[in-house]
């Protein structure tokens, strides 16, 4: 059925395939590096400049947009007299997309800018390897100096920097109605807090502000009171450092992690969501003389005074406590500040560290640029762009550093050349790690396009003899393609697949009805025969609900089990009894082999059992069952159970595949089929195991159809779909099972655990896959269901893609096309070209079809 | 569904031509009077708009007020039927001869299966020898009586199984699945019935989607797929109102019947049959070669 007479196209479509997806992600996902290592203050220049204040209160309002603080609506009226009175310097923190807390974070206290992929990554890593703890951060910098940090807020910074903090009370934001208890649970720590003299830091998360705007919207009646109630924590602590000799020295940062949209909502880049408030507060800065006025009228864009990027906190705190600047940011300190000092060279000092820094990050993103001073001696910067442009920035800055004698004048003229160089390079820097390569994503568009165009002539051959099944199969696709630009519609995959699931077992029904006459002898069965199949595949619908909008209903494996657990072990029973019996019956008649196949199906029965008694011993409550468990069989390690129950399906295999070549084929090619049915149990969850029953029931229904060889593609196609989401698949990241990937697996094995993750979530397209090859015709042999796997695949990832280039500036695109596109690759390359192509060339060569 | 499971006899000689010589009721006609003709075309308007005002209503409170509706639905639908289609049982009377010898020859094979067929022998004389109106009334109230009985006590739970079997929700909801069922069933079950009565090899047809088009299975077909469609919107996030569950399904299947009735009628689709693909021993021989 398949293999390399499957013609050049399907092979030529079969390389393009990974191409495309490599060149797509290379635009999607930019690589950025990230240097090891603190910071640490180089001791060949001068002394380290002063640092102005010695301590730290950094206090996050979540979701405090601009307009909350400085519009004339605004609730914080005590903050806007201390902008009036220039103790507050207030700025619009540009927060770059994704405007989620975590992101955010990050960039505030590295100074770097997250992409997608490093929320990817947060999302996919277990919560301990998220972390920040070994990236350079100005909360590390001050424990690197010995200075006690303290935190209470948000528990997001708890998971960030595990063991950096001193005394610590995190918060959830779990319970998004709870306006009034997360706030309380900081505000009640603020007095002692403020009391001590052991910290140099003291970081506050408010997240009560948020919870109201997801809940009730920036408009909300709470909003007021919110405002006023974070705008008395200012007047305390404001107050505190006034007053209270240990905390003179004190600089007070109050900011917003993010915006919000008009929905009270975030995540996007919208101008609700990109511009937070950003206020440095100190009675120190009233020596500046900043003479501002506040409250001020809303712009339309919400940028209210002197815009700067989050990163520039963590340079401009790091400048202020006279700490190294965190290696990897970004950062350009704030130039407001640099009357904070007072000589010139201080000036320039904190200035040529700020650029020396951003040069060491160019440098190390792009190794191919020299940063030769005489090649770039006289360039014009308007005329240049990218790296280039920075190039010649640093190289003007050096002819201006080495033509001046070092005195108080130096700095007005060689202080904007670095400024301006530190601006470039932000600007060049940060466009490289957030930005999409758009040309690359166009071109692996194209790629795939043109994998795409290479199978029509295929295809159409492939039609031209069954014009309707065609029809359908381009409905389909279509269908699905124009599916992938409607975010709701990604999060409803399963819906699409359920019921164009239900459409083609009425095709079914329609085809075999036709035929029927002819074959009068079987016919009443096959009148039960479509029946069956649209019954079971109801049944599955309902197994496990996922997907966004009703994913809360009540389905068979989570609601349903779990009141009847005599039930789902029964048929878990029978599940194994059933795979046992067809091992059997298909295994070469010798006593050794014979005995293998009755003990291994118990043997891997016994490992789910005590599994479950280990993962969600819910589900063995008061059962019979349990007592197994809790005898002897029950303290075998797991490891080891998983271990010999692979063993035994290797033996299965192996003989499988040994006996392949001789007359037996069919029978070796069942017991393959078997041996990867077994395999795909002990790799699902508890409450799926019925789910094979089904399969059983399905693929002889299908089998007593008589379905031509396309017709037996489009069948298996779909219920790999279909299977996948029954099996409690979906779109989303979070919905990744990891509880079956350690099977056997006793310390991590990055591609052991890959290899069962995929196996176990997948489950339901291997199963078909196999299906499809004991499924198809015999006498359709110049049927080639690679070429349509491939087709499928093809248009899918070009519609996937071309909807991630379109919409990348979407609201979505961080939480619905981005991870569809990550789902996307998955079927791609591992369930496509590793599991449907090779697999099938692999069974073809070992049982081809005569 | 309504067919019982005895299996006509296979006359075609020929295996791969057999369903297309299967003895079959021919298309159904719309009658040749005036009133009929034109009323056949104003008819899916008629529906479409009742099912257009109620749209809000429906909306508002779907259970209490597609139960309100079914009533009028079902006037409309009968009168629809007795005015402009030929009963069951009946030969038609603008008919050619033709027509007229090849009916009771399609039956024949058929007719030992078939139990159930009330009084048909006798009404299939009576309006071609008897001119009286009395006899013309009965032989249309009749099978409408038979039409609007079956519809609600036989169509209406297969199609509310049917439903289920498509993914209508089985724990809740069920009001309106049964409601949705019984409107769907008075679209496209109370034509069919009326013009084909009991007739085994016509519901066999019906049940193998084999009919050839013409308004009553037309409208029959449409309604179904309509409702097939008509779920395309519900997992949409705009959280309104209208998306809850039988309320697309059942303005897809008006339009549905609406649009099936019509295009059945179109004289290039009257008469043919929803055309498969090639047999399948035909292709695997082109293939062998």
């Amino acid at each position: 059925m398949v293999g390399f007479k499957s013609g050049w196209a399907v092979v030529l479509a079969n390389i393009l395939i990974p191409l495309g997806i490599l060149v797509f992600s290379s635009g999607f996902f930019p690589y950025k590096p990230l240097l090891p290592g603190l910071a640490t203050f180089d001791n060949v220049n001068q002394d380290e400049t002063p640092a102005v204040f010695d301590k730290v209160i950094f206090m996050v309002v979540d979701a405090l947009r601009s307009d909350f603080v400085y519009s004339n609506e605004s609730g914080f009226s005590f903050t806007q007299s201390l902008i009036r009175a220039g103790a507050a310097l207030p700025f619009t923190a540009f927060a770059s997309s994704p405007t989620v807390t975590m992101p955010r974070l990050k960039a505030m206290t590295t100074g770097s800018v997250p992409s997608f992929l490093d929320v990817i990554l947060n999302i996919a890593e277990s919560d301990t390897s998220s972390t920040l703890a070994y990236q350079d951060t100005w909360l590390a910098q001050l424990k690197a100096r010995g200075d006690r940090l303290v935190m209470y807020g948000d528990d997001t910074w708890l998971k960030l920097f595990p063991g950096m903090f001193d005394r610590a009370d995190g918060t959830t934001s779990f319970f998004v109605s709870d306006f009034v208890e997360v706030d309380n649970n900081v505000t009640r720590h603020v007095p002692d807090e403020l009391a001590q003299n052991d910290w140099s830091a003291m970081i506050m998360h408010y997240l009560g502000l948020d919870h109201i705007g997801h809940k009730a919207g920036p408009k909300s009646p709470f909003m007021l009171s919110k405002q006023q109630e974070m705008d008395t924590i200012v007047d305390t602590i404001y107050t505190a450092i006034q007053h209270q000799s240990h905390l003179e020295s004190t600089l007070f940062v109050l900011c917003g992690d993010h915006g919000m949209n008009e929905a009270g909502n975030h995540g996007g880049s919208s101008a609700g969501e990109t511009s937070p408030a950003l206020l440095f507060i100190s009675p120190k800065f009233e020596k500046i003389r900043s003479n501002l006025e506040s409250p001020v009228e809303t712009p339309d864009d919400l940028r209210f005074y002197q815009t700067v990027q989050q990163s520039d906190i963590t340079t401009t705190l790091a400048g202020l406590l006279g700490l190294p600047i965190p290696i990897n940011s970004l950062g350009v300190f704030i130039p407001g500040f640099l009357n904070m000092w007072g000589s010139g060279s201080q000036k320039l000092q904190l200035l040529s560290q700020n650029a020396r820094q951003l040069l060491n990050i160019v440098k190390s993103t792009f190794p191919s640029a020299t940063f030769d001073v005489e090649s770039y001696s006289n360039c014009d910067l308007d005329k240049l762009s990218g790296i280039e442009e920075v190039q010649c920035a640093w190289s003007q800055a050096q002819i201006l550093l080495s033509q001046d004698q070092m005195t108080e004048e130096t700095f007005t003229h060689v202080g904007p050349a670095l400024q301006r160089f530190s601006q470039i390079t932000q600007e060049v820097m940060s466009s490289t790690a957030s930005n999409y390569d758009v040309s690359r994503l166009s071109v692996g568009v194209l790629v795939l396009a043109i994998a795409t165009a290479l199978l029509l002539p295929t295809i159409y051959r492939e039609f031209s003899r069954t014009a309707s099944t065609g029809i359908f199969l381009i409905l389909m696709v279509a269908g699905y393609g124009s599916m992938m630009f409607a975010s709701s519609y990604v999060e409803e995959e399963q819906q699409f697949w359920y019921w164009i699931c239900s459409g083609w077992i009425f095709y079914l029904h329609m085809r075999s009805e036709s035929q029927v006459s002819p074959r009068k002898s079987s016919s009443r069965l096959l009148k039960m025969a479509t029946l069956g199949l649209i019954l079971s595949q109801r049944i599955l619908r309902r197994w496990n609900q996922t997907g966004q909008k009703f994913a809360a209903e009540p389905d068979i494996a989570r609601d349903f089990f779990s009141a009847q657990p005599v039930t789902l072990w029964g048929l878990v029973i029978l599940t194994y009894m059933d795979s046992s019996y067809h091992l059997f019956s298909n295994m070469p008649s010798i006593i050794p082999t014979k005995l293998l196949v009755v003990v291994l199906p118990a043997l891997a029965f016994l490992f789910k059992l005590n599994f479950v008694a280990n993962d969600s011993p819910e589900l063995l409550v008061d059962l019979p069952l349990s007592k197994i468990t809790e005898g002897w069989l029950g303290s075998l390690s797991l490891v080891w159970q998983a271990k010999a129950v692979f063993a035994g399906l290797v033996i299965c295999a192996v003989l499988a595949i040994v006996s392949a070549k001789r007359s037996q084929s069919i029978q070796a090619n069942a017991l393959f089929h078997e041996t990867i049915h077994l395999f795909l149990i002990t790799q699902s969850r508890a409450t799926n195991i019925p789910i094979f029953l089904i399969f059983r029931l399905q693929s002889k229904i299908l089998s007593s159809l008589k379905l031509t060889g396309i017709e037996t593609t489009i069948t298996t196609l779909i219920f790999q779909y279909m299977t996948f989401f029954a099996f409690g698949g979906s779109n989303a990241i979070s919905s990744v099972d990891l509880s079956s990937a350690y099977n056997g697996v006793g310390s991590y094995n990055v591609i052991l655990v890959g290899i069962l993750t995929f196996v176990s979530n997948w489950a339901g397209p291997i199963w078909w896959i196999s299906m499809n090859h004991l499924l198809c015709p015999y006498s359709s042999k110049e049927h080639d269901s690679a070429a349509l796997f491939t087709f499928h695949i093809a248009t899918s990832l070009v519609s996937v893609m071309a909807a991630c280039t379109v919409l990348r500036t979407h609201l979505f695109i961080w939480t619905v096309f981005s991870p569809k596109y990550l789902y996307s690759m998955a079927w791609a390359m591992a369930n496509h070209v590793i599991v449907n192509i090779f697999g099938g060339i692999g069974l073809a060569y070992l049982w081809p079809r005569k | 569904m309504a067919s019982t499971p005895s299996i006509p006899p296979v006359n075609s000689p020929t295996q791969s031509q057999a369903p297309v010589e299967k003895p079959s009721a021919p298309p159904v006609h719309i009658l040749p009077s005036k009133v009929a003709r034109i009323y056949s075309f104003v008819h899916p308007g008629l529906i479409l708009a009742l099912g257009a005002s109620r749209f809000q209503a429906v909306v508002a409170n779907p259970a209490q007020e597609l139960l309100q509706d079914l009533p009028w639905l079902a006037l409309l639908q009968l009168f629809y039927v007795i005015l402009c289609v030929p009963p069951a049982g009946s030969s038609e009377p603008g008919s050619s001869d033709n027509e007229e010898k090849k009916k009771p020859a399609a039956r024949s094979p058929s007719s030992p299966g078939v139990t159930l067929r009330p009084g048909k022998p006798g009404l299939r004389r009576k309006p071609s020898s008897g001119k009286s109106d009395w006899s013309g009334v009965w032989a249309k109230l009749m099978p409408a009586f038979l039409s609007l009985a079956l519809t609600s006590i036989l169509a209406t739970p297969v199609l509310s199984a049917l439903l289920v079997l498509f993914g209508a929700p089985l724990t809740t909801h069920n009001a309106e699945t049964l409601l949705c069922a019984a409107h769907m069933a008075f679209l496209s079950a109370t034509g069919l019935i009326y013009a084909h009565g009991v007739d085994n090899s016509v519901w066999k047809e019906v049940w193998g989607i084999a009919r050839p088009a013409d308004a009553v299975w037309g409208a029959a077909l449409g309604t179904g797929l309509g409702a097939w469609f008509g779920a395309i919107p519900i997992p949409l996030d705009w959280d309104r109102p209208w998306q809850a569950f039988p309320i697309t399904i059942l303005t897809g299947a008006y339009i549905g019947y609406a649009a099936g009735s019509l295009i059945s009628r179109v004289p290039f689709v009257y008469g043919k049959r929803v055309q498969f693909a090639v047999e399948d021993t035909e292709e695997d021989e082109k293939k062998t070669n």
